[in-house]
């Protein structure tokens, strides 16, 4: 698929480098490249005289779109798109032939499926249906002379009907084969599919069930295929990057998702770009997890891994945090956040968080920047964290009173003044005994079982 | 019953010295004991019977001769029988004991012991082969092992019936024996027919025709030409020394190859003079199949010279098989009919050599290219083990490794032509053995080394040849070459073969300063986890991975990585020994001749070593950097644990402080550790000096960048050094006199302190309005607090400790240690950022993750 992708370096500039849209094309299904070409074609466009910048790379824009969906059965969009190409005004006779192919074929499969759908919307079937499939497909047989191949055909019905672009339709029939199915490989294959209808349609909630159930199935099924399950987990974090970023709820499940063994591990070996989104997502996600702890070792877990992996992936956002918490060099890390935030706005997916991204990462900044100084003047912080000086003013006093920092403004010298306590050895000795009670508890308690 | 014979033998010793009556008489009543245990089954007893009388007549036949031998042989000085009489010659000594064995098998059918039968009937094969000769057995072997063979008939039909069951020894006897005499028998079976047919006529032409076949045989030792020099008269002749250049015909060559076959291994065999007469035959051989046979047998007789014991292969003759495989793959190579494949049929017809017929396509000739070239290989690096690697003799012996490479390589292409035609059914394994050799002798050499090694053997080739797994153009550049090779065997193979290019992958990859590129397929292949139960060999090769790696990483600069990389080589102070470039001496167990040799074997030849002082000298300047700053920062607060990376460079520093007086250094040692004392006191000028004028850095390519990269280290690792053994003593220190002091970029300096300070290894803050380090006071913590904090860290980690043994106890199933779980793996997140983040930083790290309630090093400042 990487044809699909549009020659990302023309070198004009270095921004564009960073454009990852190849490397995304070429784990995304068609149809979710898209969304993705779109987006690039938008960015062309001005605003407000709506016109278009670059003539020709519109034009190179449109062709990608063409052959990406030329395997697809959208035949209307497709003629349209290759009419525009081609400046015709009528579309050639293969298209209408080939519409008429794909409705046909629609309607075989319609009339196939027709009576397990309404077998299924039967509520005295429905009823009879167990959790034990073998069991249903026999009694379907049984009662109502349902067969294998029938349900085989709401597959390909499913297919067709992802093919044609009637994700929501599709999504349905993929449901219905799944609770039938007993083909282990074809049920896995309908997972995907599911998830990619639910994906296209924006049905956030039930893309993340299919989220944890391709999951589940990657993890047992392909347990003893590592080449296969490298190659799933690739897509699947992939895929997953489109809840991650629109949808508020998916964020926790998903970056826990990303951050599991298995699959940091692919991100390092098998995509490190991706952490680029991961960085991101954990940079904003400061304050809004409940659980402090988690968002902690998460941001210790991506330090480590943007240093390891520094030597094949760097971004504007790797540097970034690479600058800030394996250097501690301020002046770069303020540097690479202005390269980062043009990056964030040309990106498809983070095009929504570059704002909170930007402003976490100052908080970030100022963190590491007062747990290091004792005195800091203010125009220099102002400077560091990209704001004059009485906007940094009014952020760091809103900051100290939101985090409680222990810090105070000297506005006659200009500067701000930390108050590092040396934590107590009286307080570091509690801590670590704190547990201690408890745990013998538990532990005496377990021996006397 | 055996016991019972046993008895009787003990009182042998005791009763007078006339063996023959004790004889007699012990005979008799092991027959007396036989038949009383017999008479309880009649049906066996007619069959006992028939066997004895059997016996009887043997015995008779034999008569007094029997016993006289059997008596000389143990009292050889008073005999003076009619056959003693003679000037016994080594040959009839061999029949004395041959009869003497045959005497003792035909007891124990006496007495039915089976263990001593099976003890004697082997020991009787092994006394007949060096007595037979021309293929002919002593009759009286022949006698023996046809009773013999009756005799185990009966038992075994004995066996059935009776439901007595045979005392263990004597079972498993019998089962030896009979396993043994079917095998055995079948190649005397002509001569047993004609034993059987006429007995007596057989036995009676025994004395005079013993000698006789001898005169047939093909000898070409002169050892007993003195016996056979009258006897002889038409055999020997064939060899002549007039007549042999007339008698080498074209026809005639199998029939020499074959007698040459057959006295294969034997002893006594001349090889050299074996590999003489085919030398001469592969002269007159005119059809391919001819040259091709007496090539295949010469190459295998060439080998044999090399084989027992340490003594390699003579130089000329691996010249020679060198040549003459090349021969032979070059005839191959033209003779496209001819194939010599694995498990072909033996063509047995000496007369007429193999034709094609109708519908075949090949001549398939049984043989393997590739054990000849794996051993022409060996016998190479056999060769190298033995010769002294600074002579000039070496050099010369390693040029002939060209030539064996052009030879593996064309082997291949061979390989690789067969498996073209997927009829023939060429296993893979014998394809990926060649390439395998290909690799190893490649993944070592530098890039242009190998460049011109490929070079070498693409011209030996015509041009229109090209090999499909390394094409012409894929194999001009070293690295793809390489890949390309390593891949087919990932795709191809698997265990030890395909581990085995992984790691000649990453060693060439590490070679050429592809560190992450070898650090990530180090790590992808998991060997670390498997290579202990690989074989010796290619442990040894992960070892030198590993050492390889951690190189590059050392001249990448980054000192962490490559310090941890070779610490498990270089720390253990054997690092001969695991890199197998020489045997330590044994100073506390000895071991055995035998796995010494094992051991001297195993060794690489000197030019596939790694430089071992280079090796000393990058490990211990990497531990330097690393230690030092440690050494400092545990020398100023207390409460840190004492930990250590490396103890060889601990002892060897401790040792170099000890001594009273330090003379200028000498070895690479010495630079390493006066440099180390300087570190310590804060002079990084002294210390780069030291580092810098260690010769051996010479060794490393792009001396210079390397050197710059130390200096750089040094200076930053100075500053480290000094602010942790300085720090009590200051308030504060300006950034700018640090930066003079240290020559360092004021921006770096900040940068340092302030990693330094985020990993809570320092107690300082920066001023940025007066550029200054402020270091806090009163967190030095005296000597109860101190001991409290140890106190309460033992004490969490007894907690610990008690709920891991319950937890594998109850195999995990309390679930009451649920809440455990989360916090192992908090902890263990905790520990690993430590270890990749700073080198130092492990043990804040540790604190922050092991008390669960501090929350990490970010929640420490929000809460201030």
């Amino acid at each position: 698929m990487a044809s699909d992708a549009p020659p990302a370096s023309n070198g004009e500039a270095s921004i564009d480098s960073y454009d990852l849209m190849p490397k995304l094309a070429a784990n995304l299904d068609r149809h979710m490249v898209f969304p993705l070409l779109e987006f690039t074609a938008s960015q062309l466009v001005d605003e407000e005289s709506n016109a278009v910048k670059d003539e020709k790379k519109m034009r190179e824009i449109t062709q990608a779109k063409y052959e990406l969906l030329k395997k697809t059965d959208m035949t209307d969009y497709v003629a349209n798109l290759y009419c525009e190409l081609e400046g015709l005004k009528e579309p050639p006779v293969e298209f209408a032939d080939k519409k008429q192919k794909v409705f046909s074929q629609l309607e075989k499969y319609e009339q196939e499926t027709a009576k397990i759908t309404e077998l299924l919307q039967r509520d005295d079937v429905i009823n009879n249906l167990r959790s034990d499939k073998v069991a249903n497909l026999e009694f379907l047989k049984r009662e109502h002379e349902v067969t294998i191949e029938m349900v085989d055909a709401l597959y390909d019905f499913g297919n067709l009907q992802y093919s044609c672009g009637n994700y929501a339709d599709a999504s349905e029939v993929l449901h219905r084969f799944r609770v039938l199915s007993t083909d282990n490989d074809k049920v896995a294959y309908a997972t995907w599919g599911r998830l990619a209808c639910e994906t296209l349609t924006m049905n956030w909630e039930s893309a993340m069930e299919e989220v944890q159930k391709v999951r589940e199935s990657i993890d047992s099924r392909l347990a003893n295929n590592p080449l296969a399950q490298l190659e799933h987990r690739t897509a699947l974090i992939h895929w997953a990057l489109f809840p991650l970023f629109n949808f508020e709820k998916a964020r926790e499940p998903i970056l826990e998702l990303f951050f599991n063994a298995g699959f940091i591990n692919t991100i390092q070996a098998n995509c490190p770009w991706i952490l680029r989104y991961l960085a991101v997502a954990v940079i904003t996600g400061r304050g809004r997890s409940k659980n402090q702890g988690i968002q902690q070792k998460q941001m210790k877990d991506i330090v480590r891994i943007v240093k390891r992996e520094s030597y094949e992936y760097q971004d504007p956002v790797t540097r970034f945090v690479h600058a800030l918490c394996v250097d501690f060099d301020f002046e770069e890390a303020q540097h690479q956040l202005v390269l980062a935030e043009e990056v964030l706005r040309r990106d498809f997916f983070l095009l929504g968080t570059a704002d909170d991204f930007v402003d976490a990462a100052r908080h970030l900044i100022f963190e590491s920047y007062c747990k290091i100084h004792s005195r800091i003047t203010l125009k220099d912080l102002s400077a560091r964290l990209g704001l004059n000086k009485e906007d940094a003013e009014k952020w760091i006093v809103n900051l100290i009173r939101d985090t409680r920092l222990d810090a105070k403004i000297d506005y006659q010298e200009g500067t701000v003044v930390m108050n590092h306590p040396p934590s107590s050895v009286y307080q570091q000795v509690i801590e670590r005994t704190k547990g201690g009670f408890f745990r013998t508890q538990v532990l005496s308690a377990a021996v006397a079982r | 019953m055996s016991r019972f014979f046993r008895g009787g033998d003990d009182s042998s010793s005791e009763s007078s010295s006339d063996e023959e009556d004790l004889y007699s008489g012990s005979e008799a009543e092991e027959n007396e004991k036989i038949e009383q245990e017999e008479s309880s089954d009649a049906a066996e007893e007619e069959v006992e019977a028939a066997e004895e009388s059997d016996s009887d007549a043997d015995q008779k036949k034999k008569g007094l001769s029997r016993f006289l031998v059997d008596q000389d042989s143990s009292e050889s000085e008073e005999s003076d029988s009619e056959i003693t009489a003679k000037v016994k010659s080594a040959k009839d000594k061999r029949f004395d004991e041959l009869e003497a064995t045959i005497t003792g098998i035909q007891n124990g059918q006496k007495i039915n012991d089976w263990g001593s039968i099976s003890n004697e009937f082997d020991k009787l094969n092994r006394q007949v082969t060096k007595l037979q000769d021309g293929g002919k057995a002593p009759k009286i072997y022949i006698k023996c092992i046809a009773e013999l063979e009756d005799f185990m008939n009966e038992t075994l039909a004995k066996q059935k019936v009776t439901p007595k069951k045979m005392n263990a020894t004597n079972a498993r006897g019998l089962n030896a024996v009979k396993q043994r005499i079917k095998k055995n028998n079948k190649d005397y079976q002509e001569q047993i027919d004609a034993f059987r047919k006429d007995s007596d006529d057989f036995m009676e032409s025994d004395e005079e025709e013993v000698p006789a076949p001898k005169a047939t045989k093909v000898r070409f030792q002169d050892m007993i030409a003195a016996d056979e020099a009258e006897e002889d008269d038409g055999g020997f002749a064939t060899v002549g020394k007039g007549g042999r250049a007339l008698l080498f015909t074209p026809e005639s060559i199998f029939k020499h190859l074959r007698t040459i076959v057959e006295s294969r291994g034997k002893k006594n065999t001349d090889r050299l003079e074996q590999i003489k007469i085919m030398e001469k035959l592969g002269e007159v051989a005119v059809t391919p199949y001819q040259k091709i046979r007496v090539l295949m047998t010469l190459i295998s007789a060439r080998f044999d010279l090399g084989s027992g014991g340490a003594a390699s292969m003579p130089l000329e003759h691996w010249k020679a098989a060198e040549r003459e495989l090349f021969l032979l793959l070059r005839i191959l190579e033209t003779e496209k009919d001819h194939i010599i494949i694995e498990g072909a049929d033996e063509w047995d017809d000496d007369d007429k050599p193999p034709v094609l017929e109708q519908g075949q396509k090949y001549i398939r000739i049984p043989g393997s290219i590739v054990s000849f070239i794996e051993r022409l290989d060996d016998e190479l690096t056999r060769s190298l083990q033995s010769i002294d690697p600074h002579t000039s003799e070496y050099i010369e012996r390693l040029t002939d490794e060209g030539s064996l490479y052009n030879i593996i390589f064309k082997g291949l292409l061979y390989y690789e032509m067969l498996r073209k035609d997927a009829s023939l059914e060429v296993p893979q394994e014998s394809l990926n053995r060649i390439i395998q050799r290909r690799l190893d002798h490649v993944y070592f050499k530098p890039a242009q080394v190998v460049k011109i090694l490929e070079e070498n053997c693409w011209k030996e080739v015509p041009s229109d040849v090209d090999s499909t797994i390394t094409p012409r153009t894929e194999s001009v550049d070293a690295g793809h070459l390489i890949n390309v090779l390593c891949n087919y065997l990932f795709a191809n193979s698997d265990g030890i073969i395909r581990a085995r290019a992984m790691l000649c992958q990453i060693y060439f990859l590490a070679l050429h300063d592809q560190y992450y590129r070898a650090r990530d397929m180090m790590l992808t292949s998991h060997l670390q986890e498997s290579i202990a139960q690989f074989d010796i060999t290619s442990q040894i090769l992960y070892n030198r991975t590993l050492v390889q790696v951690g190189l590059c990483a050392f001249r990448k600069g980054l000192v962490y990585d490559a310090q941890n990389t070779l610490q498990e080589i270089c720390g253990s102070g054997r690092q001969k020994e695991l890199l197998a470039q020489g045997v330590m001496i044994q100073r506390f167990n000895q071991v055995s001749p035998e796995q010494e040799r094992l051991e001297k074997q195993r060794q690489l030849p000197f030019h596939m070593h790694i430089n071992l002082e280079l090796l000393e000298c990058v490990y211990l300047t990497c531990s330097m950097l690393l230690e030092i700053p440690l050494l400092a920062q545990t020398g100023s607060s207390p409460d840190v644990k004492k930990r250590v990376i490396s103890k060889t460079y601990r002892r060897m520093l401790e040792y170099h402080e000890r001594q009273i007086f330090t003379g200028p250094p000498e070895n690479t040692r010495d630079h390493v550790m006066q440099a180390s004392k300087a570190l310590a006191a804060g002079e990084w000028k002294k210390a780069t000096l030291f580092v810098h004028s260690i010769k051996i850095w010479d060794l490393m390519p792009n001396t210079e960048d390397i050197k710059t990269m130390l200096a750089k280290q040094i200076q930053e690792e100075g500053l480290r050094t000094y602010l942790f053994t300085y720090a009590p003593f200051y308030d504060t220190l300006s950034i700018e006199s640090l930066s003079t002091m240290f020559q360092l970029d004021s921006r770096k300096v900040s940068a340092v302190v302030s990693k330094m300070i985020s990993h809570e290894e320092l107690a300082a803050a920066l001023d940025q309005v007066t550029e200054t380090v402020i270091f806090r006071k009163g967190v030095e913590l005296s000597r109860l607090q101190s001991l409290a904090l140890t106190l309460s860290d033992k004490a969490s980690a007894l907690i610990e400790t008690n709920e891991r043994t319950l937890e594998q106890r109850t195999q995990g199933s309390a679930n009451a240690f649920n809440r455990k779980d989360g916090r192992g793996g908090n902890r263990g997140g905790g520990q690993r950022g430590g270890r990749g983040g700073s080198r130092t930083g492990g043990n804040a790290q540790r604190q922050a993750g092991g008390t669960q309630f501090t929350g990490g090093a970010l929640g420490a400042a929000v809460r201030g």
